[in-house]
């Protein structure tokens, strides 16, 4: 393993390397890209819009809990052995996401209290003289002189009084003498991440300053606060006073996030139920990253536009003069198309098949009253959804299926007749009065811009009939279990059991009627509007559920990939010379032609645990060197020299001391 | 200010140190030489370092005092004396003197340096004498090895210094026979009930108000306190403090923690104010369990779990909401796994590994034979070696590649090839070659995290660990 560097110049006489095969192949459907990329901005800033809306909306009320917390603590009196106030932010698990988060809390710090907000990481905080030093920095916004860096001394103080060495809190306290804030809010954002140790000592002399500066400690925590607390000498806790913050935990936030981007109403374009269920999945199995989720989504919509020429139907105010003509031919290859055309041809409509074949303009007049139209079906199946899942939440059926599945479900064309639905609407249909009371409470201020029944006559009916009633218990339709009685009877040593209902009064009656006629309007509403969506016209412009290019990007298989490409280079480099011949011949792969760490490579997949170099080499010189031709040998053995370190660098091997001159494999292969 | 009075005055605020107090006067007194050096020792919160500064302030003594905790260095130490020094000469100035000029005291790089600036300061100082203060100098980070000795020298090159070194035992390395000590004993049970009663806390939060209580003045009111909160206090000491956390904050840590539980039937009406032997009968569970006891850093008990209904202790339903709350955020199911993965290769030695995750053994069997090995050496007296339970050591560096392969061990099924590591549980840089990693968690924080995705921990953890 031991190797010098060695370079050797030998310029290709070749022009280049051997053509890779493209992976895309030119594609003539690039028509019109930059209006297609003009509507992808669009409408992706509009999502982005609501991303950041809705996660703002998500941290508010924990953000202001701490910004409470601080102030507070910098109003009456402290006793004087209380401890630091401290706050202990469980920010959850996706480190990625912290940065960000406190960037946001700082912000609103800084905005409702008067405090500096000064934010330290683990990696600005390898000791406390560095931790200090960059807290001071911070605040003071002072620039660093590297001169004298180890004495911790300015340059310029000899010829003046004696200074405070740079990491003396002096300076935080002169600072703040000059800038008068309230409170000086220090945040440790990894808190975990730092050493113990160097906490404690922190702790220790940020208590001992108390009485000069008025410090709040945050520590930012991804497990859990009592884990963080464990950690700490119970000697440092003394000094700590503190309260615990938990944000949002992020599987509520992705939640929130998926009804407001995915499946609310007004989306032009749909991330369809088989990507929303792999995006979904992937966090919950794998990633838990609000960045991660959003970014996946925008991947979509990027690819959308990017590689269906027929998207350019998504915008705004489109005009005939706008669609190219390559457009109108991708659009009559569309599979939906075709079924359309198969299906007219039944009714033997072929007038319109024809003009829709012959004529752009006809074209271009159906196809975009078509995509709005679709939109609009989309729409109500969102709305569908959404008041499906309310109903859901007001009736406390159990299990409780968040908005995603169920509208994941709806968008799959799944809805209709499964157990879900029939069992929800069965309880509609048992719904005590005091219950639909309430259940019609809760849809005020539903938007009914795509719900066709009235509930608010309903509501009306119901207030009528209630007032009439005379008795204080709720009404009950005909269908509720405790209307029915079961009355046992013993007939011949067998035992009946028959439901037996009870009378039913005259309002009981009454509100019966009205709850099937609710059931069977809501009944039809649902089955009318959770069509499948993947059948409709135009599908493939208004939903983008491809799993291809997305599992490659956010799921990718690098280990796979590299040794694939070392094992079998050919694959890749789609080459003559090594290619061909031997994808007969499976045993013969190994090949001079094949670049120098894939022909190690192979030699090191059939060797033990521990290598010995020097058998290594000759086996590498026998396939790559020249055997006639000594003078070539220092260029093989740099050759192998590079391919050495190489496999090193991906980590397939490593130096052992078990034995002289022997490599180690790593265990990596077969994980 | 004469002695006695100064003797009344620190002992009405810090009582029982009348001795301390007493020595100081007397080493300190304007008529005779002060001593170049003391020392005053004893164990934390003895008082040492409230006595010595309320003593020097009220005696008007010229002094400068230095915290050792607050210097992060040997050399930060030394400069802040200088300067600490120079603040004080200035503020006891005489009238028409100006400030001292500061600027050849510009560096003190070493205790040498340090020794000349008091020198040359004190030379040109009129007055009589300076007092230089070093508290906590035995817990002083990066010490230079002779700093206790070279300051003990001090006294013979500058004659109007006095050094009052406050340490928490008597210092060995200070070679310098003679130097008067002055011992702060801890507080025993009396006298920490003394110094407690100072400020008894009230048992009403708010006064109750006087128009519907006419006869309860405020003086009643602070008589009762006092009166309850003396006995209150004995309990707590005799039952709890006596056997942990004896000094005089831990002991009042613990009694506050417990006052306001212990006073809640009084505030609800159930009990009257002296009702002592009563309330320590319904309030015993208090005394009990160790909750109290434990510095905790949110101390406040949520307000919405915290009052059961009234006789009902209170105290083991805040223990069990805790349990229950200690995981907070559920991680994604292969970044469990892998954290269960790394925290096996932390605590187990690898040379076990075949034992516990290879495939083709029958896993139950082997972790059977481990443990029933465990049972008889634990249960044959004569052993030498008695382990301790793996998950109660520190956990040890391991490479990357075991960690991923314990990983594919305890998954079954096909393992996808992308999961994320939720970084920061292990420190350095993620992407070195062959660096080698530990878990940052423990051992319950893993337990709920295995059970969380049906792993029993335990059973893989080599010794095994019940529950
Ligand atoms: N005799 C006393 N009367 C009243 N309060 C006291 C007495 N002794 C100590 N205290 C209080 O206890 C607290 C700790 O005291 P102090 O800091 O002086 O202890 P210390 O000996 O310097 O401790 P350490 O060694 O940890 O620095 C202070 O708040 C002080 O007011
Ligand atoms: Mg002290």
């Amino acid at each position: 393993m031991e190797h010098q560097r060695c370079y050797i110049y030998d310029p290709d006489q070749a022009d280049g390397r051997s053509a890779k095969r493209q992976r895309t192949a030119k594609l003539a459907s690039q028509a019109q890209l930059p209006a297609r990329l003009q509507t992808y901005h669009e409408l992706w800033s509009l999502q982005n819009q609501r991303i950041q809306a809705t996660l703002e909306e998500s941290e508010k009320v924990t953000q202001e809990n701490i910004a409470t917390f601080i102030r507070r603590t910098t109003e009456g009196v402290r006793d004087d052995l209380a401890g630091i106030p401290s706050g202990l932010i469980v920010a959850g698990p996706s480190i990625a996401s912290h940065g960000p988060f406190f960037d946001r809390l700082g912000r609103r710090i800084k905005n409702i209290t008067d405090s500096a907000y000064l934010v330290l990481t683990s990696g600005e905080s390898p000791n406390l003289k560095t931790l200090l030093k960059n807290l001071i920095k911070k605040a003071t916004s002072r620039v660093d002189d590297d001169d004298e860096e180890d004495l911790g001394r300015p340059s310029v103080s000899s010829r003046n009084a004696p200074k405070l060495l740079d990491f003396d809190l002096g300076h935080l306290q002169e600072w703040r003498n000059r800038n008068r804030v309230q409170s000086v809010v220090v945040v440790l954002q990894d808190s975990e991440a730092f050493d113990s140790g160097v906490l404690e000592q922190l702790v220790e002399l940020v208590y001992s300053w108390r009485d000069r500066l008025p410090f709040v400690l945050l520590f930012g925590i991804a497990t859990s606060a009592e884990s963080f607390e464990d950690r700490l000498s119970g000697r440092t806790t003394r000094y700590l006073e503190g309260q615990k913050f938990d944000v949002t935990q992020s599987d509520e936030i992705i939640e929130k996030l998926f009804s407001a981007i995915v499946a609310s109403t007004n989306v032009p374009l749909r991330i369809g139920p088989g990507l929303s269920r792999r995006i979904l999945e992937r966090q919950k199995d794998h990633v838990q990253n609000v960045q991660d989720f959003s970014d996946g989504l925008k991947y979509g919509y990027m690819s959308h536009f990017y590689a269906n020429c027929t998207s350019i139907f998504l915008k705004d105010g489109l005009s005939f003069e706008d669609v190219s003509p390559e457009i109108f031919e991708a659009v009559r290859n569309l599979p939906s198309f075709r079924i359309r055309v198969e299906m007219m041809l039944e009714k033997s409509e072929t007038n319109e098949i024809r003009s829709l074949l012959t004529s752009d303009q006809d074209l271009f007049q159906d196809t975009t009253a078509n995509v709005d139209q679709g939109k609009q079906i989309l729409y109500a199946l969102s709305s569908a959804a959404i008041v499906f899942a309310r109903l859901r939440h007001s009736l406390h059926v159990s299990p409780n299926v968040p908005l995603s599945s169920i509208w994941i479900r709806a968008a799959s064309g799944d809805m209709v007749g499964s157990p879900l639905l029939r069992e929800t609407m069965l309880s509609v249909k048992k719904l005590p009065s005091d219950k639909l009371d309430q259940l019609l409470t809760a849809f005020h201020g539903l938007d009914v811009t795509y719900f066709p029944i009235n509930l608010s006559a309903y509501h009306h009916e119901l207030t009528d009939l209630l007032k009439k009633s005379s008795s204080s218990t709720p009404l009950r339709t005909q269908h509720d279990v405790r209307n029915e009685s079961l009355r046992t009877t013993v007939v011949a040593q067998k035992v009946l059991l028959s439901k037996h209902k009870a009378n039913l009064s005259e309002e009981d009656n009454a509100y019966s009627d009205l709850v099937a006629r609710l059931h069977d309007e809501l009944d039809e509403y649902f089955s009318t509007t959770f069509i499948d969506p993947r059948a409709l016209y135009l599908s493939e412009v208004l939903i983008y559920d491809l799993k291809s290019p997305h599992t490659e990007v956010f799921q990718p298989k690098p280990r796979f990939a590299i040794e694939r490409a070392l094992a079998s280079p050919h694959d890749y480099l789609g080459c003559e010379c090594c290619g061909v011949d031997n994808e007969r011949a499976e045993d013969a792969s190994l090949a001079s032609t094949q670049p120098a760490t894939a022909i190690l490579y192979q030699l090191y997949l059939e060797s033990g645990a521990i290598i010995n170099v020097s058998d290594l080499w000759s086996a590498f010189n026998t396939i790559a060197g020249d055997a006639e031709d000594e003078n070539t040998e220092s260029k093989t053995m740099a050759l192998f020299q590079r391919s050495l370190a190489e496999l090193k660098y991906l980590g397939l091997i490593k130096p052992t001391k078990k034995k002289a001159d022997h490599i180690a494999k790593a265990m990596w292969r077969g994980l | 200010m004469l002695p006695d009075e100064i003797m009344q005055r620190i002992d009405r605020e810090f009582p029982c140190r009348e001795l301390q107090i007493r020595h100081l006067c007397a080493l300190f007194s304007p008529s005779l030489p002060a001593p170049s050096l003391l020392v005053a020792h004893g164990l934390t919160a003895t008082g040492k370092t409230s006595v010595i500064k309320t003593f020097l302030s009220l005696a008007e003594i010229p002094h400068a005092f230095i915290n050792s905790r607050e210097c992060i260095t040997g050399r930060h130490l030394l400069e802040r004396t200088t300067a600490a020094c120079l603040d004080a000469l200035d503020g006891h100035g005489g009238e028409g003197e100006g400030k001292i000029d500061r600027r050849p005291y510009a560096r003190t790089e070493n205790i040498n340096a340090l020794a000349m600036n008091l020198q040359r300061m004190l030379e040109n100082w009129g007055q009589a004498r300076l007092v230089l203060v070093l508290d906590g100098i035995d817990a002083q980070r990066e010490a230079p090895a002779t700093l206790l000795a070279a300051l003990a020298r001090f006294g013979e090159r500058i004659p109007s210094l006095s050094i009052i070194l406050i340490t928490t035992l008597p210092p060995t390395t200070l070679h310098k026979p003679g130097t008067p000590h002055l011992h702060f004993p801890a507080y025993t049970r009396s006298a920490l009930l003394q110094i407690l009663n100072l400020h008894p806390p009230t048992i009403f939060p708010e006064p109750p108000s006087l128009e519907q209580y006419p006869d309860y003045t405020p003086d009643l009111a602070a008589e009762d306190d006092a009166w309850l909160w003396n006995r209150f206090l004995g309990a707590v000491w005799d039952s709890l403090s006596k056997h942990t956390g004896r000094d005089l904050i831990s002991f009042r840590n613990t009694s506050m923690r417990l006052w306001r539980d212990f006073v809640r039937p009084i505030t609800d009406g159930t009990f009257g104010t002296r009702d002592f032997s009563r309330l320590m009968v319904n309030r015993r569970h208090l005394f009990q369990g160790e909750e109290a006891v434990l510095d905790r850093i949110i101390s406040a008990p949520d307000p919405n779990i915290a009052p059961s209904a009234n006789g009902l202790p209170s105290t083991p339903s805040t223990a069990l909401a805790r349990k229950t709350k200690t995981i907070q955020h559920d991680l994604p199911y292969y970044t469990t796994h892998l954290l269960i993965a790394a925290y096996l290769a932390s605590y187990n030695p690898s040379r076990t590994d075949p034992t516990y995750f290879m495939k083709h053994t029958d896993k139950r069997k082997n972790r059977r034979r481990v443990h029933t090995n465990n049972l008889t050496t634990a249960s044959t007296p004569n052993t030498k070696a008695r382990r301790i339970p793996r998950h109660l050591l520190t956990p040890s560096p391991f490479p990357l590649d075991r960690l991923l392969a314990i990983f594919r061990a305890l998954l079954e099924g096909p393992v996808p090839q992308v999961a994320d590591v939720a970084g920061g549980q292990a420190g350095g840089d993620v992407l070195e070659v062959g660096g080698r990693w530990r878990v940052g968690f423990g051992w319950e924080w893993v337990r709920g995290l295995g059970r969380g995705v049906g792993i029993e921990v335990g059973e893989y953890l080599v010794g095994g660990v019940e529950g």
